[in-house]
């Protein structure tokens, strides 16, 4: 079977790097992922089904490791060679058809009793996912035993599918998963205003969640593009600026005043979708004193000045997936919402390249959420009209008028 | 004898007309046959011995006042208030007028043993003036005498326990001042009238006034009805004024107003500017090297630089006129003394309206053109600058020459930052930027702290640029920035255009073809009397 | 040996005894022709001075803080000679007042000097004609032939820098005013602009050798223009007046002064009439416009 596989090659890595930093998404071609013929994984052992992933989203963790710009923190923590992709939506063997929680925990690893935090619920803080009859791996996606979405076969336990309502289309499925992601960071967030820094797919998604779990709220978005400032607005954020306003504009939202670059009040949250050095020191200056800065996006080595989150009694904490109770709650956003509008282009594997350039991209793309299409008979081109939509969305200057 | 200003119809020997643009100059060849240049008049003459002509208006005021040695005696509070920066335009050569009306009133003062003297700058919710821009206005002997002790300031129209109330009008308009104007027992206002609006009673019940009370006439409404704010008689604006006027009147506020007039001789008669104020076919050889030098340089440096140079160009006016006493008595004859020198008759209105907006409007002496002022001086200044009917018609559109680029002075615009980033991305209609926004912005603390410890403008004052052109914004069917930057005038809510070719074509969708265009040659100022 | 006498009309006259011959005219003193200093040539040699080894001792020494030429502004668009009437402390004030006037007046000005003082010698009285266009003053009595040239200079177009104290004062304290600026003034019609100076004294003062660098202040005051009426007793009081009450602005403040001035009380520039000590003593007073310093940081 076809699959996009990623071993451990550290020349090409390098190069992905330098790649990487030259051109997001560049890491693809020189880099140490490539198209091959492979065997589809072995099953690891009893309660694991044979999937044939039907959809495949490129989230930005994966295009992350592409570009080589992922923690060292991962190396124990993944397996090589593995398969890309953890939002899925493809067809089990019985004909069903689920999407996936990639998160491989203490019941997918034949780990039992399973670890406190599993057997609280919490499965996205596992503590075993380096043990059990699994090769080391957090998600499938990451890991050498499990296999990938992107690839035309895989294997998931039973206790990760769930499964689509027929009324949903495999594009709004697809998007059940970072859903979820941005379901669980909104339930961090409890009272007052926040501010969503990022409107790639995942700060979009928040925005929609946070609106819809805590509909007082106010909520400030930071978006760069025409496109995603339009998707921020309909989805629920009511103030909207550019990211290197976003200090002035949390300021005259909340009226606080200014000492140096900290506002002396601020948010009470800040919900960090991007993760870099300067959007966490963004974060970290436009939050209230005693607010919370969620790190949803993944961040790496940071070097941040934390003398104002001691001295303002800020916390700074982390965000990572999901539990299962948020997934039932994006089913319900995803389908009320009809999410799948989000889904910009699809591509086939064989166009890996160009699938992962639009992704690492879509901003300034007018793009949302790649998706590789596996569904047998690929299409001869990505879906052509959210490509020309978001062609136009790139060439004006300022979002239509009466929109924020 | 100074030539008066005219209406000059383009025809194919009309040479190339010069067109401001911001820290820049252009040169634009308008179609024969179908525009016409509306030229301002030359400089009148300027008064010989202006001190001599203070301290005859100091004795023989206008209207029923006593001369003003008459009203003063030991033991009074007399407090003298001042226009601020935002007069005259560009900054006068030193002495100021000011300074000079100043130091003839504390002469007389100084002579009468009044010992109980404050200095007000009367600048409502403008930026504080600098040391050096305050030692400019009133100079170095008035600076030295009063500002160590306390007794020469800024107006601060945020301080309650500095502000008086002192009633409303029939209409209800709140009318609070500076408290210690208000139990002086005599204010002496030294204005200088640069445009028809200045002066009168807005002087002080604008000038001293608080946001309370300005709110009552700084607002759509009022400046919808302003028919134009130039035009005194039909100006809603100044018909607050005046009523808050006879309130102050009423609750026994006691003003002598001293208006002074300029000349419009703004770029002189020598010197490296004086070509900008020749007409282009009285450019002699050493005019057009001086030009083409001037335009070489100025396209070659940076902004920053362009903009140190023209801030620092200081107008060498004369004083045309100087009248004392009571205010309307003295603001009649002031505001004819600024017609005569600004009025030019035009026959009709016209399609399109074209102007080059210069490098400076009141609110950015030593501060930068951000792109709420250029929409400001454009549909706000230069298209009122007319009586009877705008020069435009109806539905025409209105054509304006400037770089408009995203740029704002942090320390005196913080509040424009926030306006045009946040207000202005969601939407430009007045009517609901006044309904939505206004009260976040003119309550904000930060604001308002920057208003009174630092050198910025009010958090409301960009609201009030965007009223003051919003009968231009209602009445011109489409407004065209020309050689502005694309995303900065999209913002605005205009259309950009990168020459004037393509700007008049583009007009062509909304007044037709062979549509009649009138150019506003201005700066130095004219006025247009529409018939 | 007997050398040959060489005779009349070869050699000079024998002066026969019970015959005076009268003393040839002196050609320096009152009566030094400075005609010349005033050609172009000397003219151009001055303004260089002036411009280049003047102002540079002027900067170095005084560093002169010039006030009040704002009130000048109308006087210098009319043009046309004027008086500048000084008070006088020091010998550097005249290179401070040359490089201080306006360009209007500066390069057709000449100075008023003391013939005993300038112009003493043939070299002081051509380097003084040259170098500061010093005319001989007699200062010990009202001379005829001084005020006619001077006159003269001023109805061809010339101003005049003269310091009607006569002469530099001994103690720092003034000295009371001659008429001379005043009968100028009134006999060419032309107006008399104040001047004090403030710190010129502690520069050089009289009796000094060697120059102390020290800041002095230049005040110009409103010029004086003689009404119709007026004689010359009242109009020397009057620029006194003038410069008394520059000099109260000068160290205090322009209100104050005009308050004072208007009350009759500006503080006299002779100083109190009392013994010598305390007259010195008062002179610390005067200084009252200390600036502060500067606290800096760190």
């Amino acid at each position: 079977m076809k699959a996009l596989v990623f071993s451990r090659q550290p020349a090409r890595y390098a190069a992905a790097m330098v790649a990487g930093s030259l051109r997001p998404g560049r890491g693809a071609r020189y880099g140490p992922l490539s198209l091959r013929d492979v065997d589809p994984p072995d099953m690891p052992g009893p309660g694991w089904l044979q999937l044939r992933p039907r959809l495949s989203g490129i989230c930005g963790s994966d295009l992350a490791t592409i570009d080589g710009r992922s923690s060292r923190y991962f190396e124990p923590i993944v397996s090589f060679p593995f398969t890309p992709g953890h939002e899925i939506v493809g067809d089990l063997e019985d004909g069903r058809r689920v999407v996936v929680v990639p998160v491989l925990t203490c019941a997918t690893r034949g780990v039992n009793p399973p670890c406190p935090q599993c057997a609280a619920g919490h499965i996205n803080l596992c503590e075993r996912v380096a043990f059990g009859h699994l090769e080391p791996g957090l998600q499938c996606g990451f890991c050498e035993s499990t296999g990938g979405g992107w690839s035309q076969d895989m294997v998931v336990h039973e206790s990760q599918v769930i499964a689509v309502p027929n009324g949903l289309t495999d594009e709004a499925a697809v998007m059940i998963e970072p859903t979820a992601c941005a379901v669980h960071a909104a339930r961090q967030v409890t009272a007052g205003r926040v501010a969503v820094i990022g409107s790639g797919t995942l700060g979009l998604l928040t925005i929609a969640a946070l609106r819809r779990l805590s509909p007082a709220t106010e909520i400030v978005a930071a978006a760069k593009h025409p496109e995603q400032r339009r998707w921020a607005k309909e989805l629920g954020a009511d103030v909207l600026c550019e990211p290197d306003e976003l200090a002035r504009a949390v300021r005259a939202t909340t009226g606080s005043m200014v000492i140096g670059d900290q506002l002396t009040g601020g948010v009470a949250a800040v919900v960090d979708c991007v993760g870099s050095e300067a959007t966490l020191a963004q974060a970290l200056g436009v939050v209230a004193p005693g607010g919370t800065v969620l790190a949803v996006g993944m961040p790496a080595r940071t070097t941040l000045d934390l003398t104002g989150l001691w001295h303002r009694e800020t916390s700074l904490r982390g965000c990572y997936a999901y539990e299962p109770a948020d997934f039932a709650t994006a089913v319900e956003l995803v389908a009320e919402l009809d999410l799948g509008r989000l889904v910009s282009a699809t591509y086939p594997l064989a166009r890996y390249e160009d699938a992962i350039d639009h992704a690492a991209n879509a901003g300034r793309r007018g793009a949302v959420k790649i998706a590789f299409d596996l569904r047998g008979k690929p299409p001869l081109l990505p879906a052509l009209t959210r490509t020309m939509r978001g062609q136009r969305g790139q060439n004006d200057e300022d979002p239509p008028r009466g929109v924020r | 004898m100074p030539r008066p200003g005219f209406v000059l119809d383009v025809d194919r020997s009309t040479p190339p007309i010069l067109f401001h643009h911001g820290e820049s100059l252009r040169l634009e060849r308008l179609p024969a046959g179908r525009s016409r240049v509306l030229y301002p008049g030359e400089p009148l003459e300027a008064l010989d011995d202006p001190e001599g002509a203070i301290r005859e208006a100091l004795d023989n005021p206008l209207g029923d006042s006593p001369p003003l040695r008459a009203l003063l005696r030991p033991g009074m509070k007399l407090t003298i208030c001042f226009d601020d920066i935002s007069l005259p335009l560009p900054p006068m050569r030193r002495p100021d007028i000011r300074q000079r009306v100043i130091e003839a009133v504390l002469d007389l003062a100084a002579e009468a043993g009044v010992d109980d003297v404050h200095l007000i700058a009367a600048l409502a919710l403008h930026r504080r003036m600098t040391e050096a821009e305050l030692r400019h206005a009133v100079g170095d002997r008035v600076y030295d005498a009063f500002a160590p002790r306390g007794l020469l300031y800024n107006h601060d129209a945020e301080d309650p326990d500095q502000l008086a109330f002192l009633g409303t009008t029939p209409q209800g308009e709140e009318v609070e001042i500076s408290k210690r104007a208000a139990e002086s027992d005599l204010v002496v206002y030294v204005n200088i009238n640069l445009v028809p609006m200045d002066g009168g009673h807005k002087s002080t019940a604008t000038g001293l006034a608080s946001y309370r009370s300005l709110r009552h006439h700084h607002n759509v409404a009022t400046m919808q009805r302003s028919r134009s704010f130039m035009d005194r008689h039909r100006s809603e604006l100044h018909s607050s004024n005046w009523r808050m006027g006879k309130v102050l009147r009423d609750a026994g506020v006691k003003i002598f107003q001293i208006e002074t007039t300029l000349n419009n001789d703004t770029f002189g008669t020598s010197g490296p500017m004086a070509v900008l104020q020749k007409r282009e076919w009285e450019w002699t050889a050493r005019d057009r090297a001086s030009f083409l030098a001037m335009r070489a340089g100025l396209d070659r440096l940076p902004l920053k630089a362009r903009r140190r140079i023209f801030q620092a160009w200081q107008a060498p006016y004369g004083v045309t006129s100087v009248q004392a006493g009571e205010v309307e008595a003295v603001h009649e004859a002031t505001t004819a003394s600024v017609f005569r020198q600004q009025l030019v008759t035009v026959e009709g209105q016209t399609d399109i309206l074209t102007m080059g907006l210069p490098y400076i409007c009141p609110y950015n002496v030593n501060s930068v053109m951000n792109p709420i002022l250029v929409m400001c001086l454009g549909l706000g200044y230069f298209f009122n600058m007319y009586r009877g009917q705008p020069l435009v018609r109806e539905g025409g559109v209105v054509i304006m020459s400037h770089p408009t680029t995203w740029e704002f002075h942090p320390v005196h615009h913080p509040s424009y930052i926030d306006f045009f980033e946040q207000v202005l991305a969601d939407t430009t209609d007045p009517v609901e930027i006044e309904a939505r926004y206004e009260k976040q912005y003119a309550e904000d603390e930060w604001y308002r702290h920057l208003y009174r410890t630092s050198y910025a403008y009010h958090g409301v004052h960009p609201f009030y640029m965007w009223y003051w052109g919003c009968h231009g914004l209602a009445h011109a069917g489409k407004v065209i920035v020309v050689g502005g930057e694309t995303r900065t005038v999209r913002r605005l809510g205009f259309t950009p255009a990168s020459t004037l070719a393509d700007a008049l074509e583009m007009a062509e969708d909304v007044v037709g073809r062979q549509a009649t265009i009138t150019h506003l040659h201005n700066p130095p100022l004219v006025m247009a009397e529409v018939k | 040996m007997k050398l040959p006498r060489v005779p009349f009309p070869y050699a000079a006259p024998t002066v026969p005894d019970g015959v005076e011959v009268p003393a040839p005219p002196p050609r320096w003193g009152p009566d030094y022709d400075t005609r010349w200093a005033r050609r172009y040539p000397a003219r151009l040699a001055r303004a260089a001075l002036v411009e280049t080894v003047g102002r540079g001792l002027v900067e170095a020494l005084a560093r002169p803080r010039v006030a009040g030429l704002d009130r000048l502004d109308v006087l210098e668009r009319a043009g046309g000679p004027v008086i500048f009437a000084a008070n006088h402390h020091s010998h550097v004030d005249t290179p401070v007042l040359l490089t201080a006037i306006p360009d209007t007046w500066r390069h057709r000005l000449f100075v008023g000097g003391a013939a005993d003082y300038f112009f003493r010698t043939r070299v002081t009285s051509a380097l003084s004609a040259l170098v500061i266009g010093a005319i001989p003053i007699e200062r010990t009595r009202v001379s005829r032939r001084s005020a006619d040239r001077s006159a003269e200079l001023i109805d061809a177009g010339w101003s005049m820098l003269i310091f009607p104290e006569g002469g530099r004062s001994p103690d720092g304290w003034g000295q009371p005013f001659h008429g001379g600026a005043a009968y100028l003034a009134l006999r060419c019609g032309v107006p008399v602009v104040p001047i004090h100076l403030h710190g010129t004294g502690r520069i050089l003062r009289k009796g000094a050798r060697l120059p102390r660098p020290a800041t002095a202040t230049v005040t110009f005051g409103a010029p004086l223009v003689p009404q119709p009426g007026d004689n010359a007793r009242r109009l020397s009081a009057t620029i006194e007046r003038a410069v008394e009450a520059l000099a109260d602005e000068a160290t205090t403040d322009w209100w104050s002064a005009r308050r004072r001035a208007h009350a009759g009380a500006s503080p006299a520039l002779t100083g109190p009439s009392a013994p010598a000590w305390r007259r010195a003593w008062a002179l610390g007073d005067r200084d009252s416009r200390r600036r502060r310093q500067r606290r800096r940081w760190p």
